[in-house]
């Protein structure tokens, strides 16, 4: 057996500097932060305790010691929540991941132990195991300390000790745990001052001592964490279970105005995400945030909560991009009310091998390139802006054609490899042209690649006028004659005409007296109008 | 409209360098003008003309190079006229027109679908009126693999186009791009799209009005299109690296026209530049 502990020194801290981190202030590592329990300092980061703030100040000497200190309640249910992600990370590498408990009651837990023996190998040792987990904890920005010992007891307590030791079988484990002062051990610490009051600091100080009088005097729970630690008793653990869904939730420590202090927030909840994500190597498909409003008034209508939903359009686990698209989304935003409490919810998910890292771009990156590249201007232009181009059987030139929403996923298989060409049809025509073939550029007559509106054009001396100049009629008249299916009857004549200086348009003739006049009645008396250019 | 424009007035320029006469800056017969010094004259240390040093050397009366290669026209006279005989990849190349409908779609349509054949995606962006699929189809596309983007449609015009056609070009996976900018588009704003084409690898252009010609431009290559009769294309270089290009060349573009049509179209169209030609002799005259 072999033990990792991660020690979070400073948990509580991180955990409120995190709720800090949405105020959309840069200097957050520098402001001096400390933490009140009972109006009493309990815990102060490195800029505050340089200002003298101390553990144990009450607040008001806090205050007047350095006025721009920002004092935060302890909770240990913030502490808890802010736990559990890096107890999903170190999920990725062993399913036996345990909580140890805190040594005062009360307190939240801030130590996770994982037992490693199995996953030495796949890993490559010990060594890289310890990287791997240190780069999957990194995002989280926790403070971490490791340490390895052959006992699950033995790595809690040796993660505390400064610098903490690195034993691999029992032996180093035991030698190392005499010299680690006696405070360490869960019970000791309520004992401290009778212990030390006895002259004894380390725990080979307690080993050599009778082991009844012991239990007599400080209860026989020091001796079985004593036991526990030198691996002389077992020592069972229960490994945490992941949940079935993502749900984070994050109070700020001031109401969000704006939606980079939203953003800020939420990149805390999705670090933690995507911590969930990594412990089943899984991919996120859709995830809910859930901004929870200050309510102003008692009568106000302003809603309790916004919520923002995300598709994605290829199942993602990139910090990177998530918060793109957030960003994204955010800005199309409008939010009523200033925001006070995060919501991060995921339940849509998918496992899946993780993807190749790859030297060069091939066309499995290239397709998640494109994808994301869709999904980003969506994201932003909204999803009907992105459009594909659709031939569709009919032969009203304004209708051949359409523009369907483009899927990011469709896209970016297009990039692999050519997908076959489907053409649609309108469903009103499907029965009627099918024995026509679709128009192509063989054999049938062109047409132009710009459409416009019909734009009835003047006429002078019997030739129609663009802009002033006649037009000079070169090919045609090509009739086109369809729609009697349904409302869209046309009859037209169409021409192709040169411009003056030699451009193509493309020109039609009413010519169904009952449309013509409908037109008429726009003030067109010559029935010319300029539908296309060719291009 | 085949050969290198001026070249009488290349070979003043050149300062006089014995045994390189005829060198005039192509590879072949500069490597044989090398080799001859070296076995007659064994001291005569030979000097190197400074476009064979590096490919991005060149001298001003030669086309530029690049150590990317160029995307073919589809044109040969064309091809001729532009820097390493093509369109340039990981630039934007800047196409100035009067109006939508001179032929622009059909000038590109062979490198775009040389992009689609290559089984990367091409993107439209703000297309100036409805696409037509059997034209497209016709052109030799694959139609259903354009993606059209239309970013005007938002209540603040300008930056979202701008935005998408830069993610669109820093992402590097677009194969060609295709886009008409906003009218009266600043020049800083050109040169930081210009600054995202060099990630993508493959050909970019933009189309403006005509009036942006006046104003400078980041962009090294800049081409006005006019109509120059029926199914032909007028296109003068305004900027390229190299020489500048006096006579703009007429390009036929892929016929829309019958023949008969065109005959016709010539024999209606052609008085006019007849006669506008006439007035010009006269005034020389």
């Amino acid at each position: 057996m072999l033990w990792i502990a991660l020690h979070l020194p400073l948990l509580s801290l991180e955990s409120f500097a995190a709720t800090l981190a949405a105020n959309g202030d840069e200097s957050g590592a520098e402001r001096p932060i400390a933490l009140l329990e009972a109006h009493r300092i309990v815990s102060a980061n490195a800029a505050a305790l340089s200002l003298g703030v101390k553990p144990g100040l009450k607040r008001a000497t806090a205050l007047a010691l350095a006025p721009q200190i920002v004092l935060g309640q302890a909770d240990p249910n913030r502490d808890a929540l802010t736990l559990l992600p890096v107890a999903h990370a170190a999920l990725a590498f062993t399913p036996s991941v345990s909580l140890q408990p805190a040594l005062q009651p009360g307190a939240a837990a801030d130590t996770v132990l994982l037992e490693v023996q199995a996953s030495l190998r796949y890993f490559g040792g010990l060594e890289r195991l310890r990287r791997a987990i240190g780069a999957a904890l990194g995002p989280l920005g926790h403070r971490v300390h490791t340490a390895c010992a052959a006992t699950a007891q033995g790595a809690a307590i040796l993660s505390r000790v400064e610098p903490p030791p690195q034993c691999t079988d029992l032996a180093a484990t035991r030698l190392a745990l005499q010299a680690a002062p006696v405070w360490l051990l869960g019970p000791g610490r309520e004992h401290w001052e009778a212990l030390q009051g006895m002259g004894l600091r380390n725990l080979d100080d307690l080993l050599v001592l009778p082991r009844a009088g012991l239990a007599r005097r400080f209860g026989e729970g020091l001796l079985v964490e004593l036991d526990r630690a030198f691996g002389r008793r077992p020592d069972p653990r229960e490994p945490i279970v992941l949940p079935a869904s993502f749900e984070g939730r994050l109070e700020l420590f001031a109401r969000a105005d704006t939606t980079e202090q939203v953003l800020q927030g939420a990149a805390v909840l999705l670090e933690r995400l995507i911590a969930w994500l990594a412990a089943q190597h899984a991919f996120v498909r859709r995830f809910r945030l859930l901004m929870h409003h200050e309510a102003r008034w008692q009568s106000d209508r302003t809603p309790q909560a916004t919520a923002l939903e995300i598709a994605l359009a290829e199942p993602s686990r990139d910090s990177a991009h998530l918060l793109l698209l957030l960003r994204e989304q955010l800005a199309r935003l409008r939010l009523p009310a200033p925001t006070l409490e995060l919501r991060l919810q995921a339940e849509d998910i998918t496992r899946r091998a993780p993807p190749n890292v790859e030297l060069f771009a091939t066309s499995q990156s290239e397709h998640e390139g494109l994808t994301r590249l869709i999904e980003r201007l969506q994201a932003r232009l909204g999803p009907g802006q992105v459009q594909r181009l659709v031939a569709l059987e009919d032969h009203r030139p304004e209708r051949a054609s359409a523009l369907c929403e483009a899927r990011a996923i469709d896209a970016g298989s297009a990039a692999g490899g050519r997908g076959g060409r489907r053409r649609q049809r309108s469903p009103a025509v499907a029965g009627a042209v099918e024995p026509q073939a679709p128009p192509s550029s063989t054999g049938l007559a062109a047409r132009p690649v710009w459409l416009q509106a019909a734009e009835p054009l003047p006429e002078r001396a019997a030739r129609p006028l663009l802009d002033g100049r006649p037009l000079q009629l070169l090919s045609g008249p090509e009739r086109i004659e369809a729609g009697w299916w349904d409302a869209g009857l046309t009859g037209r004549d169409y021409f192709i005409a040169a411009t003056p200086e030699g451009a193509l348009v493309w020109i039609y003739r009413e010519r169904l007296p009952l449309s013509r006049s409908a037109h008429e009645e726009e003030g067109s008396a010559s029935g010319w109008f300029l539908h296309g250019r060719f291009g | 409209m085949d050969a290198v424009p001026a070249p009488v007035s290349a070979l003043l320029r050149r300062p006089p360098l014995p045994g390189r006469r005829g060198a005039l800056g192509s590879p072949a017969l500069d490597t044989s003008a090398l080799g001859t010094p070296a076995t007659g004259t064994p001291a005569a240390v030979p000097r190197r003309a400074p476009e064979t040093l590096h490919p991005a050397l060149w001298l001003g009366h030669q086309l530029g190079r690049s150590a990317a290669r160029a995307v073919a026209s589809g044109f040969a006279a064309l091809d001729a006229e532009l820097p390493d005989g093509g369109w340039p990849r990981r630039v934007l190349s800047e196409l100035l027109l009067p109006h939508p409908g001179v032929g622009e779609i059909r000038l590109l349509a062979p490198s775009l679908v040389a992009a689609q054949r290559a089984g990367r995606p091409v993107m439209i962006f703000d297309p100036p009126a409805d696409l037509s699929a059997a034209a497209l189809a016709g052109l030799g596309f694959d139609v259903e693999q354009l993606l059209v983007v239309n970013t005007r449609a938002r209540v603040i015009p300008g930056s979202d186009s701008l935005w998408a056609l830069e993610q669109a070009l820093k992402s590097g996976h677009v194969g060609a791009v295709l886009s008409w900018l906003p009218p009266r588009l600043r020049s800083e704003r050109l040169r930081r799209l210009q600054l995202a084409a060099h990630n993508h690898d493959g050909v970019a252009f933009v189309l403006r009005e005509l009036a942006a010609a006046a104003r400078p431009t980041a962009s090294p290559l800049r081409l006005s299109l006019h109509a120059g009769g029926a199914d032909r294309l007028r296109l003068s270089i305004l900027k390229r690296r190299g020489p500048p290009l006096e006579a703009p060349l007429h390009l036929a573009l892929p016929p829309v026209l019958s023949e008969a049509a065109r005959r016709r179209a010539q024999s209606v169209l052609q008085p006019p530049a007849r006669g506008l030609r006439e007035v010009v002799f006269v005034n020389l005259a």
